[in-house]
């Protein structure tokens, strides 16, 4: 008969604090309980070690605090509000407001945003409050402007809706060109590969049956005690990727585990510590915390494709990413965390020795955390605009073994810029634009295949307008032949066509 | 050895970086290069060091040519760096490695000064120099 989730079969929560509390708990990290169970085998493991304590230390953007400012003289209820001149969320009662992570700085942008407000205030620095207010009988105030230390707050609890990502996906680049991600910076042509997550230290990962973690759970978060809320936006754990909503005392931080971070080009985060010890209650936990990073698999994604469903470039595990190179594609291709392995055995081991010093006990869960999430994806309902819809279909193609002279011909006769060349398959092969034709002239070429471009920027009929025109914008163009899957060509699209498009949508 | 090579107005034109290259039989690399009507600036590799390096210091000079040396093109502020990795695969030139710890190590003499761990650095960490 199948055990119940949660079963403390091997030992209760009682019996394990009361062996914290005499001193003879045995603890061990993930890294040391995967290689304990290797050697002396599961069971054994089982039997012998009561907790196992793990750790992460990486960017999580869905990471903010709740801020209780105190009254001012005469008092203000706040309608807007900046720290640091970065947005705080204000839809909340008179001086109470959220600073999230992302929020960025409106003088200094993507180089100073919340995870850097929260930072700064866990490090005792001072921060420029400014806040408006339309004025109420009761809150006369329409304006303040002061400076606040973290100990000036009456509460400040950090409270992230989406923690410590089981395991995440690696990321890649097929394109030409650097891309900057939130993993990081992507070289071209499959450069380089960067990961996130802590592999067989994650802490959900090390139960990953959810038996042991949930609503009450206590746990490191940011160098104190935290506790699990609940679980987290976008929780997903029957394809590995569960998540949890987390709480702490922003008083009690260190700064150590909690980092502003900004990714170059994207945005603003921040880096959070965050370690949950996993109680040995019955054998399934054994088993799952005893997973090692050769049993951890994730995926490595195309992040060149700017679409919600890119596709995997191969399936790899932890031990592969660690070991600093990847292989796919005939070759080696280095990679490179984003999440930092020695905050996060640094983390285990901080809270191996709190559990070792009877600092810390465990706490059973009021609940625990659901199994199954459906994970659904935002449709877009109304109908939006794609290329079939604006693109010109009768369009005027030449053979690529046409002259110079004949081409000029078709480009004036037509009043057309942008001439795509097929050849006999009617597959595009080149383009000419009337640019091209005026320098062929001016370097007195005669044959098009001397002056055409050959590696030709090109759309698909159900590209939305928004790719187009940042493919225009990125490669400087102003038409890009539509092809079919075989590479011949459907039509033209114009940065003319968009314009034109924007001006109905407009009115 | 990293040096920055400060050509004046009148040696712009003088091919002085490949006769060094020619006396000294040092595969000299080239990092940048910017070349203005009034001067040049070269800043070049190479794979010297001790009397060769002064050996090719002194040519240089001997031809005109302002050397200075760089000693390291970027630093890692260990009070803010955590070892995330951010800045090691994007390095081009695998001048920058996680030590078996997980710690961010530099590798000077293979840095190549593109800069771009600057900005792959989550939390401003690297400077350049």
């Amino acid at each position: 008969m199948a055990e119940q989730a949660g079963s403390e079969s091997l030992r209760t929560y009682e019996e394990i604090n009361a062996k914290i509390k005499r001193g003879d708990a045995v603890v061990l990290t993930a890294d040391e309980f995967v290689a304990h169970a290797a050697q002396s085998g599961l069971e054994a493991a089982a039997k012998e070690v009561d907790v196992v304590t793990t750790g992460t230390f990486g960017a999580m953007c869905s990471s903010g605090a709740f801020l209780n400012f105190g009254h001012s003289e005469p008092p203000i209820k706040m309608s807007t509000c900046w720290l640091n001149d970065v947005p705080a969320y204000k839809g909340l009662a008179a001086v109470d407001a959220y600073i999230g992570a992302t929020a960025m700085s409106e003088s200094r942008g993507l180089e100073y945003g919340g995870g850097h407000v929260i930072e700064d205030l866990v490090s005792g620095k001072e921060i420029a409050l400014r806040a408006g207010a339309y004025g109420t009988d009761c809150y006369p105030r329409k304006s303040i402007q002061t400076i606040l230390r973290l100990e000036d707050l009456n509460q400040a609890i950090l409270v992230n809706p989406r923690n410590a990502y089981e395991h995440y996906n690696a990321a890649t680049n097929s394109t030409d060109r650097i891309l900057y991600t939130y993993m990081g910076t992507l070289l071209p042509n499959f450069g380089n590969v960067t990961y996130s997550g802590a592999g067989q230290l994650s802490p959900l990962y090390k139960d990953k049956g959810f038996e042991t973690i949930g609503i009450g759970t206590r746990i490191f978060l940011g160098g104190t005690v935290g506790y699990v809320v609940g679980e987290g936006t976008q929780h997903s754990p029957q394809t590995q990727f569960g998540t949890i909503m987390v709480r702490g005392d922003l008083k009690k931080m260190n700064p150590r585990y909690l980092r502003g971070a900004t990714f170059h080009k994207y945005g603003t985060s921040l880096y959070v510590g965050l370690g949950i010890p996993i109680p040995i209650v019955n054998l399934r936990v054994a088993q799952s915390a005893a997973l090692a990073d050769d049993q951890i698999h994730t995926n490595i994604i195309d992040y060149g494709v700017p679409s919600r469903n890119r596709p995997t470039v191969k399936k790899t595990s932890y031990a592969e990413l660690k070991s600093g190179e990847v292989y796919f594609n005939d070759r080696k291709t280095r990679a490179s965390p984003l999440s930092s392995f020695k905050y996060a055995g640094e983390i285990a081991e901080t809270l191996k020795r709190w559990i070792l010093e009877a600092a810390f006990t465990l706490s059973r869960p009021a609940e625990l955390l659901p199994t199954h999430r459906e994970f659904k994806p935002l449709e877009v309902s109304r109908t939006e605009p794609r290329v079939r819809d604006v693109m010109t279909s009768k369009v005027t193609t030449a053979s690529v073994g046409h002259t110079v002279n004949a081409a000029a011909d078709i480009l004036v006769s037509k009043g057309i810029d942008h001439l795509p060349l097929t050849n006999h398959e009617n597959k595009l092969v080149g383009i000419v634009t009337s640019w091209d034709i005026a320098n062929a002239v001016a370097q007195g070429k005669a044959a098009i295949s001397e002056v055409m471009t050959t590696n030709v920027i090109t759309a698909l009929e159900n590209d939305t307008l928004d790719i187009v025109a940042l493919k225009m914008t990125q490669k400087n163009i102003s038409g890009l032949p539509v092809v079919d899957r075989e590479n011949r060509v459907i039509g033209i699209v114009t940065a003319r066509d968009l314009a034109k498009r924007r001006e109905v949508f407009s009115r | 050895m990293k040096l920055r090579l400060v050509y004046p107005h009148e040696k712009v034109s003088v091919p002085v970086l490949s006769e060094v290259v020619h006396k000294t039989g040092l595969l000299v690399n080239i990092l940048e290069a910017k070349v203005t009507a009034k001067t040049g600036e070269v800043v070049v590799d190479v794979p010297a060091r001790g009397k060769q390096l002064q050996d090719a210091i002194s040519l240089f000079e001997a031809a005109g040519v302002n050397v200075e040396k760089i000693p390291t093109a970027v630093s890692i502020d260990y009070n803010r760096c955590t070892s995330c990795g951010a800045c090691v695969s994007p390095c081009p030139v695998g001048a920058i490695r996680l030590h078996v710890d997980w710690t961010v190590e530099l590798d000077e003499e293979k840095c190549i000064r593109c800069l771009i761990c600057v900005d792959a650095c989550p939390v401003r960490a690297i400077r350049s120099l």
